[in-house]
């Protein structure tokens, strides 16, 4: 079976990582080697790409710690306000309750890049614009509908029975959700918040207009602006060495919590 | 009691998508530029009479609506053809799965930077090929048809894993019995595929379609970096159209215009879409 199926596995796995390794073969290529394909293997190799972003002002991890806490704190958001939501819609009527359903489902099917004019005048308004902690709202309420989506229909499918012999050992409503309800709902939680910190982490458009000052950036308008500051020259070791280094806490993350984040999309999808 | 619980997620929800929308509506009705200081002053329909005469607004509705039909078809038949392949049994599946997953999970600016280099003239790797074969060079990123591929490429390399994972799920809710009752009565593969794979599959393909539609709809990230719009606006997309008209033009008021105008379009299509697919009898009525 395995042998008749090799050729495609290795084609899908090609057609998969070449483009990202194409990236990193460049990023370690010295600037001349990337153009003049005479220069013997073994001078093609340079750290001098890594060394400039780490060197830059500002160094190119502080765009990381930016979108580390961006997306952190979106998660945080997002999860504090979809848990109770979704505990609250699986208990409402009927009704009620496919309204919402449908709403949501609306709102994550939304492109959302539509929005970002509104949402800037909000961040001018209310002064809410260079600022990442305000920038985790906007993005917690883009990444809602997904969140309650994949919430709710967990939720749903937990026996009533459990929370009621918990009321009866007279457990309060925040009681039951710390101590009962969230521990069961733990997978369904760690799904939906490793997507979430997904979304967060690469968001473009609103970031790109709710941010300017050059230390606050996330790593996609960090990139974006690499891409655009230097039209005439051609850079590419530097570009190729940042799509590595923007990439490897993501690649590390998706590697390590695949069964969540397949989990999460495929509930996402039969549920929602 | 439970509705307060739900209150905050929806008032959110409801300033980040609702509001925006309304908002929108009020605001293509104003001139909100810097001809009037970017202070909205009503203005009557004007925007949108201009809007109807925009050729470049419904030119870029039909690239970003040609964009995402291609994109989208070609998706899902290589999704199709990677679910059917994950749905064996076979060894490193789970290991594979990972991987291929890895494109999707990439922020979509960092590997349009990767493609700009990938298919620059004369020095990325496709083009030195095609002059080792001596075919000259092709000025992908200069030549609007060639253009116009390479945004497609990247939109199906990062999005096909998405749907492939959906469709993947699908194929695992059909029951193993119905394949060996159909082996059992002496159908072959292939037409296991056609009669038992395919209908089945169909909620789960109808779900990413209209999905990725709406999301390739709203290209913005990947042509704002891999293109900029260009060549000669050849690659622009509607987003990315509205997004000029607010941040270069400061034209605030076309702006909002132009970005409900293609909300609308897009509900419009998605409707007609389903209406379509329910008269072909591919979807029936949704009982939730």
């Amino acid at each position: 079976m395995s042998r008749r199926l090799a050729p495609w596995i290795s084609l899908l796995l090609v057609w998969s990582l070449l483009p990202m390794l194409w990236q990193l073969i460049s990023s370690f290529s010295t600037a001349e080697s990337l153009v003049d394909g005479s220069i013997p293997f073994l001078q093609r190799w340079t750290l001098v790409h890594y060394r400039e972003l780490l060197e830059s002002d500002p160094p190119f991890w502080r765009y990381t710690l930016n979108s580390a806490t961006v997306s952190g704190l979106t998660t945080l958001i997002t999860l504090a306000l979809a848990i109770p939501a979704a505990y609250g819609l699986a208990r409402v009527p009927q009704q009620l309750r496919r309204i919402v359903r449908w709403m949501t489902a609306a709102a994550a099917l939304f492109p959302y890049v539509l929005l970002f004019l509104a949402l800037l005048e909000l961040a001018r308004r209310f002064s809410l614009g260079n600022n990442l902690f305000a920038l985790a709202l906007p993005y917690a309420g883009l990444a809602m509908p997904l969140a309650l989506l994949l919430l709710t229909s967990a939720f749903e499918a937990l026996p009533k029975e459990l929370e009621d012999a918990a009321r009866l050992e007279g457990l309060g409503l925040w009681q039951r959700l710390r101590w009962v309800l969230v521990p069961l709902l733990a997978p369904a939680s760690a799904s939906t918040a490793i997507l979430v910190f997904l979304f967060a982490w690469n968001e473009y458009p609103i970031a790109l207009t709710w941010l300017s000052r050059d230390e606050l950036l996330t790593l996609p308008v960090a990139m974006a602006r690499i891409a655009g500051s230097s039209i005439y020259s051609i850079p590419y070791g530097a570009y190729a060495a940042a799509t590595v280094l923007g990439s490897l806490p993501l690649l590390l993350l998706v590697l390590v919590c695949q069964r969540q984040i397949v989990s999460g999309l495929t509930n996402g999808a039969i549920k929602g | 009691m439970n509705l307060l619980l739900v209150l905050p997620a929806l008032l959110l929800m409801g300033l980040v998508f609702v509001w925006p929308m309304l908002r929108y509506g009020w605001l293509s009705f104003h001139a909100d530029s810097v001809l009037t200081g970017l202070n909205p002053v009503p203005n009557g329909g004007a925007n949108w009479v201009r809007l109807l005469d925009d050729q470049r607004f419904w030119q870029d509705t039909l690239q970003t609506t040609r964009f995402a039909g291609v994109s989208v078809g070609l998706e899902l038949l290589l999704a199709l053809a990677i679910a059917l392949l994950l749905d064996q049994r076979w060894r490193g599946r789970g290991m594979v799965r990972a991987l291929a997953l890895l494109p999707w999970a990439l922020p979509t600016t960092m590997m349009a930077l990767g493609w700009r280099w990938i298919f620059n003239t004369p020095y990325g790797p496709i083009e030195r090929l095609t002059q080792m074969l001596g075919l000259g060079p092709l000025n992908l990123l200069s030549t609007p048809m060639w253009t116009w591929l390479v945004t497609v490429l990247a939109d199906v390399w990062k999005t096909t894993p998405f749907i492939a994972l959906l469709l993947l799920a699908g194929l695992q809710t059909i029951p193993e019995d119905l394949y060996s009752a159909f082996r059992l009565e002496g159908g072959r593969p292939v037409q296991a595929l056609t009669s038992i794979t395919l209908p089945l599959l169909m909620p789960y393909v109808l779900i990413a379609l209209l999905f990725r539609g709406a999301q390739a709809f709203g290209v913005f990230d990947l042509i704002q970096v891999l293109t900029g719009g260009g060549p000669a606006g050849s690659t622009e997309s509607v987003a990315l159209y509205a997004y000029l008209n607010a941040m270069r033009f400061l034209d605030f008021g076309y702006s909002a215009t132009a970005m409900l105008a293609g909300f609308l379009l897009l509900t419009l299509t998605m409707l007609i879409l389903a209406m379509l697919l329910r008269l072909s009898g591919l979807i029936k009525p949704v009982q939730p």
